[in-house]
């Protein structure tokens, strides 16, 4: 193999497995940034894995399992929205409760569809011949997917930063009585930030079953709902910093394959470790960062320390 | 009088929200909730199994109390479990020919040293530097289940199991012995001791006041000379240590040898036990009985009533939605009044 095609190789096998994390990781950007903090992402996704899966199975249609499962986490985060904000429940409790019903309606559900096949996204271009060999590595190797992910990036930061919605949602971030002074509805705003976090986490678990792995089993997520709570943070709630922050984990776990797959003496499991370690090292990092300056929104750091 | 109150309300709810699963899936409420207590408490060789798993759930809610008494969020029961029987089963395969009295306090001692040293690197991290260890205990659980993996799939795998991922057997002077011939064993006895040991350490007196000074307003703690890293590097190794008993007690009394799937996610349900206490130690005990007792009903469910186990999964998650609900709407309304 030539440099270009290694290259290429190893930039598509990272994207692939940035994806599914950069759709959970800008959704929790967005609730964090509306001062609500949901560790059900990763009950989210695990609904949305084993939703979109089973309707890909169903109707053998990649788009329809990405709707269906971005879906089922929006339905599940509905819980903590209505536990949050209509109860007034402790955050944090309310999302290790999200996680558990996810993890138990995904397992109890799931059980006929262990195993079953599906027909995930193509890729881009399937004997692409551009003449560069790096990219014709990414476009055979890389599906819609990526590119819808990455394009959400520069989409979901310019809203943020740049729309008057986006502002009203920092606002309401940084305070909720000066959001509501400002005659903003707060409630309002949590209510979409967490429907639209849950949407997207949903969907970053379908793409994890139907598209990245294309099976479904049990606890198929192993974490990445729970990586994606910590990268934010690392990310200092930015949602630009969202995306190489993403590929550091996506690029550790790709690596992780591909060590376990050439036979490397070291144990898949000691590797398999690595990016949980990684995502750690991230979060130290960001905290070092964070530390003294105001990257946290202020009405965050109330609830959340 | 308020506490039965969201007690009372928490029930309601849970009963509601647990009678409209069981209609979901095809079964009918009533008959399924006595089938599931006669399950749980009917005869003595199920109440022996509830209190097989309401051990490590006693022990991992004890992990999460702790730190709480000082505000912390630890969820890392199952990773502080894991490492706890890890470091355990170190101790037995490198004495194996050891004395009772000598191995079994040595092996005890080295699962709660990794239960603490695994809960360290988050308390660390949060002590030193401020990292939220709620998400560093999380992720955490996935690092102590692989390290597992590690050493009963790599060094420690007994050649003569035929390729099954397992150390050799524990000898009898490293078994924790059972009770009256059941499954169930000492831990129980441990835990419920631990428990008051830490009623009395944690909630109550110089500590358990110094402790809540801290949780309730930290600055007037530093005043008064308290060391709020000091306290979070105490609470999360004490934690640790008894989560990591967890560990090495499971694998000793229930597996008798260290192999993967020690833990039926009893971390995360020890998290909802100790929630449902209200962070109070003793009430943990009899709460971890009931739960355990699901747990084992949930067993016997999919033996008979052909239910996946996995519906005591979301029977748990109804149950802390229904009790966080309840306690938020109390919150509110007692704010309001």
């Amino acid at each position: 193999m030539e440099a270009a095609d290694i290259a290429g190789a190893w930039t598509a096998a990272t994207l692939r497995a940035t994806t599914p994390l950069l759709f959970a990781l800008l959704g929790e950007t967005l609730v964090q940034r509306t001062a609500i903090i949901n560790l059900g992402v990763e009950g989210q996704m695990l609904v949305g894995a084993f939703a979109g899966f089973a309707a890909a199975s169903v109707f053998g249609d990649p788009w329809i399992a990405l709707l269906v499962g971005g879906m089922a986490g929006l339905l599940l985060s509905s819980v903590h929205a209505g536990l949050c904000l209509g109860a007034g429940a402790n955050q944090i409790g309310s999302g290790i409760a999200i996680w558990l019903l996810g993890l138990g309606i995904s397992s109890f559900y799931g059980r006929p569809f262990v195993g079953a096949e599906i027909v995930g996204f193509g890729p881009l271009v399937a004997n692409p011949a551009t003449g560069f060999r790096f990219v014709d590595q990414l476009l055979s190797q890389l599906t819609i997917t990526t590119v819808i992910a990455l394009a959400l990036v520069p989409f979901i930061g310019v809203w943020l930063f740049r729309s008057r919605f986006g502002l009203n949602w920092r606002a309401v971030g940084e305070s909720i009585d000066t959001a509501q002074a400002l005659g903003l509805r707060p409630w309002l705003i949590q209510l979409q930030a967490i429907l639209v976090g849950g949407f997207l986490a949903g969907i970053g678990g379908a793409v994890l079953s139907v598209d990245y792995t294309e099976t479904w089993a049990q606890e198929i997520t192993k974490g990445r709902g729970l990586v994606a709570v910590a990268l934010v943070i690392a990310a200092r709630w930015n949602p630009f910093l969202a995306l190489p922050v993403a590929l550091l984990f996506g690029g550790s776990e790709a690596a992780v394959l591909r060590f376990q797959a050439q036979g490397v003496e070291i144990s898949s499991y000691l590797l398999a470790a690595t990016p949980y370690v990684i995502c750690i090292l991230l979060m130290w990092i960001g905290y070092l960062r964070v530390r003294g300056n105001g990257y946290m929104p202020a009405e965050l750091s109330r609830i959340f320390r | 009088m308020r506490v039965f109150g969201v007690a009372g309300l928490a029930t309601v709810l849970f009963l509601v929200l647990a009678s409209g699963f069981f209609l979901l899936i095809g079964q009918n409420p009533l008959t399924i909730m006595v089938d599931l207590v006669g399950f749980a408490f009917g005869d003595s060789y199920s109440i022996s199994e509830s209190i097989v798993k309401a051990a490590p759930i006693l022990f991992c809610a004890l992990a999460v109390i702790v730190p709480a008494r000082l505000g912390l969020i630890s969820v890392g029961g199952d990773g502080q479990l894991y490492f706890g029987a890890l470091v355990g089963t170190g101790i037995v395969l490198a004495m194996p020919a050891a004395p009772l009295p000598l191995l079994m306090p040595a092996m005890l001692l080295g699962g709660a040293l990794g239960g603490a040293v695994m809960a360290l690197v988050a308390g660390g991290l949060r002590a030193r530097f401020g990292v939220n260890e709620t998400i560093t205990t999380l992720l955490l659980n996935y690092v102590g289940v692989l390290l597992v993996n590690f050493v009963v799939y790599g060094p420690w795998k007994d050649p003569g199991n035929l390729g099954w991922p397992a150390t050799i057997g524990f000898p009898p002077a490293a078994t924790v012995p059972g009770l009256f011939g059941t499954r169930a064993h000492v831990g129980i006895l441990i835990a419920v001791a631990l428990a008051v040991a830490f009623h009395f350490a944690f909630a109550h007196g110089r500590l358990g006041l110094q402790l809540r000074v801290l949780r309730e307003n930290e600055r007037v703690g530093r005043m008064a000379g308290l060391s709020f890293a000091h306290m979070v590097v105490l609470t999360m190794a004490v934690g640790g240590a008894t989560a990591g008993l967890a560990g090495i007690i499971e694998t000793s009394a229930i597996q008798g040898r260290l192999q993967p799937g020690i833990s039926l996610g009893y971390g995360l349900t020890g998290f909802l036990v100790a929630w449902l206490s209200g962070h109070n130690f003793l009430y943990a005990v009899p709460l971890s009985i009931l739960i355990g007792g699901l747990m084992a009903a949930g067993d016997t469910l999919q033996l008979f009533a052909k239910v996946p186990a996995s519906s005591v999964t979301i029977l748990e998650g109804l149950l802390f939605v229904a009790m966080l609900a309840a306690a938020g709407i109390a919150r509110k309304r007692q704010e309001a009044a």
